[in-house]
């Protein structure tokens, strides 16, 4: 994995993951802030996407045949998460990307260098940094994203997103919508955006790295006694790790159960004496996070405080359900004592 | 009024366009603005100025409209001068409305001001019972307590309902609450426009009665105004302009606080006169602290009702010092 994304080892460690502000419900999976959105674009939504799809298909079209190809409907690339289809172009020059994660999968693909834009909180790889930062990924600023004048823009796939999707197309630029917020969502993204960025074999190697990786790790850990496992994301009011996030599907690879796995939520909100009652074996928490859990009295009576077994881990690594979901699951396995081996 | 405060009126509102228009994330030279709006120049500079400023500026301008004529009708009913939608707990009993409505699957432009409405006025009725129960419908300051415990209520309803809600449609909320113009289409502007044609001009109609009614509920029968039947049709007329400026752009207050002020200083008396005064001056208000909302901080975007609060909760504090004194 490193190799195909060799900036990843070099990312900076000051960075935390998370936004000042993107306190609750969406806190591992779409680190932007959370107070964005939308109600009322819902209207005339299938009207504006299907014209938008006309849109998209019609500027599609042209640029086909200027490369000589057959006119016709283009081959069809797949189907992104807000339903609507994804076209073969030629691989777009210029593309803003409005989710952290896509951002530095672009990146893993080769492709970092024909971003034009990302979102406030894409700062991964460190060569993100250097493209232009227009604003939230959800309810982005699509007057700014226009000027940046991309040939593709890719989006965070949430309802409050529908409004913006459909004003991009209807101002000619396609749009891409994923909804990462599983291991297998990344795959799909990563092999999609492979094929939309002319380079498939690039998006199904990174795909399989990390599945193969998480497979791996899953083999080494299927000896080992299982632990249950508690991962609080915010103090206060207590965000945890649900069953909905990859990271509950991490912990399951490298041989944790999440004692709040069956919430299907990705991060809900919880009360502090379930956490208590559901008593984890171990915790994983942000190094800031396990300091104050050593600390405060409230937790004292878990397990895994009294055991000692608070594994405060790189927030960098983990906060994304991204190129390094293989790693980080090593990682997870290797606090737990696991040998799975070093990531390829 | 005199004449020349129209005109000034006008011309403030058509720099407040103006500006609105020429102004954004992303600055576009006069002339490229210019050639856009004649629908020349590239995709994305079209785009910019035609899909996203054009309307966008319209619906802050109706909304303006909606708050202003509804707070100066509310103040001439109220007798009180504190009065404005926003903190009488209208707009958050039609964010309620609202918000339950699109939880219910109900988002059509057309549908959606008519459940805020519905909150509107069962926000407006509770409020108005509150102040009854409590000893003087016409107290103005027990009115103005209990539109801050209903709207207190009010949102509370909207966290409770929202405790267990998905993560986009608690953004939703959340950003409903605070007030925005961005997602503007010209289909909501439309739709806006028409409520707020309908009940303005209802307003303007019963304008005399609403003159009437300011003198007080016996001056006003003595009059000769059936004074329930006209405080409740003029409070339902006022309840509809604040329920579609929520339903388009979610809860901005007190610019029905503050533009009435600003009309009667222009000389407006009548409120044949000061509705529509007061709808004008709130066209430019809201337009002008939409551009602030979305060129303080560019590209990241301010809600809209943190701009006309950090503008109104002084002019209120100033408003509330010289009527002490």
């Amino acid at each position: 994995m490193s190799r195909a994304f060799p900036a990843a080892r070099r990312r900076s460690r000051a960075a935390g993951p998370s936004p000042p502000g993107a306190g609750a419900p969406s806190i591992a999976t779409v680190p932007f802030p959370n107070w964005t959105a939308v109600l009322r674009f819902l209207p005339c939504l299938r009207a504006v996407l299907v014209a938008g799809a006309c849109v998209a298909a019609a500027c599609g079209r042209p640029d086909a045949r200027a490369a000589g190809r057959p006119s016709g409907p283009a081959a069809v690339l797949g189907v992104d998460d807000f339903g609507d289809t994804v076209r073969a172009a030629p691989p777009p020059a210029r593309i803003v990307s409005l989710n952290p994660t896509t951002t530095e999968l672009l990146f893993a693909l080769g492709a970092g260098g024909r971003l034009v834009g990302r979102t406030h909180w894409d700062v991964y790889p460190d060569a993100a940094r250097a493209v232009a930062d227009l604003g939230d990924g959800l309810r982005p600023n699509v007057e700014a994203v226009l000027a940046a004048r991309p040939a593709l823009v890719i989006l965070y796939a949430s309802a409050d997103n529908r409004a913006a999707a459909a004003a991009f197309r209807r101002a000619g630029v396609p749009v891409v919508a994923l909804k990462i917020d599983r291991v297998a969502q990344f795959a799909a993204a990563s092999r999609l955006l492979g094929r939309v960025v002319g380079d498939s074999a690039a998006g199904a190697v990174t795909a399989d790295t990390v599945l193969a990786t998480i497979a791996r790790v899953r083999a080494a850990t299927a000896g080992r006694p299982r632990v249950r496992a508690l991962w609080p994301l915010f103090d206060d009011p207590l965000y945890v790790i649900g069953g909905g996030s990859y990271l509950s599907e991490l912990m399951d690879a490298a041989g944790a159960d999440n004692v709040f796995g069956d919430l299907p939520q990705p991060s809900p909100q919880v009360a502090r004496e379930e956490a208590l009652r559901r008593n984890a074996d171990v915790v994983f928490s942000s190094p800031a996070g396990a300091r104050r859990m050593a600390r405060e009295a409230g937790w004292a009576s878990l397990a895994a405080v009294r055991t000692g077994r608070v594994y405060a881990v790189d927030s960098s690594l983990v906060l994304r359900p991204g190129v390094r979901l293989g790693e980080a699951a090593v990682m997870l396995a290797e606090r737990l004592g696991a040998a799975a081996g070093p990531v390829r | 009024m005199p004449r020349g405060y129209w005109a000034a009126g006008l011309a403030l509102l058509a720099v407040a366009v103006v500006l609105g228009v020429a102004g954004g994330a992303v600055s576009l030279s006069p002339a490229a603005v210019l050639a856009a709006l004649a629908g020349r120049g590239d995709a994305p500079t079209l785009a910019i100025v035609r899909d996203l400023r054009l309307p966008r500026v319209a619906l802050a301008a109706l909304v303006g409209v909606a708050l202003g004529g509804s707070g100066a009708a509310l103040q001439g009913v109220l007798r009180n001068a504190f009065a404005e939608p926003y903190l009488l707990g209208v707009s958050g009993g039609a964010a309620v409305g609202a918000v339950l409505a699109v939880a219910a699957g109900l988002t059509a432009p057309a549908v959606l001001p008519l459940a805020a409405f519905a909150g509107a006025i069962g926000a407006a009725a509770l409020v108005l019972a509150v102040a009854r129960a409590a000893g003087g419908g016409a107290d103005v300051r027990l009115l103005v307590t209990a539109g801050v415990v209903v709207g207190a209520f009010a949102n509370a309803g909207v966290m409770v309902a929202l405790a267990n809600a998905p993560a986009d449609q608690v953004r939703g909320a959340l950003w409903w609450m605070m007030g925005s113009v961005a997602g503007a289409g010209w289909r909501q502007v439309a739709w806006l426009a028409g409520y707020a044609a309908l009940a303005l001009g209802a307003l303007v109609l019963w304008a005399r009665d609403v003159d009437a009614l300011a003198l007080g509920e016996e001056p006003a029968a003595a009059l000769g105004v059936d004074v329930e039947r006209a405080a409740r049709r003029v409070f339902v007329a006022a309840s509809l302009l604040a329920a579609a400026s929520v339903a388009a752009a979610g809860l901005v207050g007190f610019v029905g606080l503050v533009v009435p002020h600003l009309a009667r200083a222009a000389g407006a008396r009548s409120h044949r006169a000061l509705v529509p005064a007061a709808a004008l001056a709130g066209a430019s208000l809201v337009v002008l602290a939409d551009l602030a909302a979305r060129t303080a901080r560019a590209p990241l975007e301010l809600p809209l009702g943190a701009v006309t609060a950090l503008v109104g909760v002084p002019f209120f504090l100033a408003r509330l010092r010289g009527a002490r004194g």
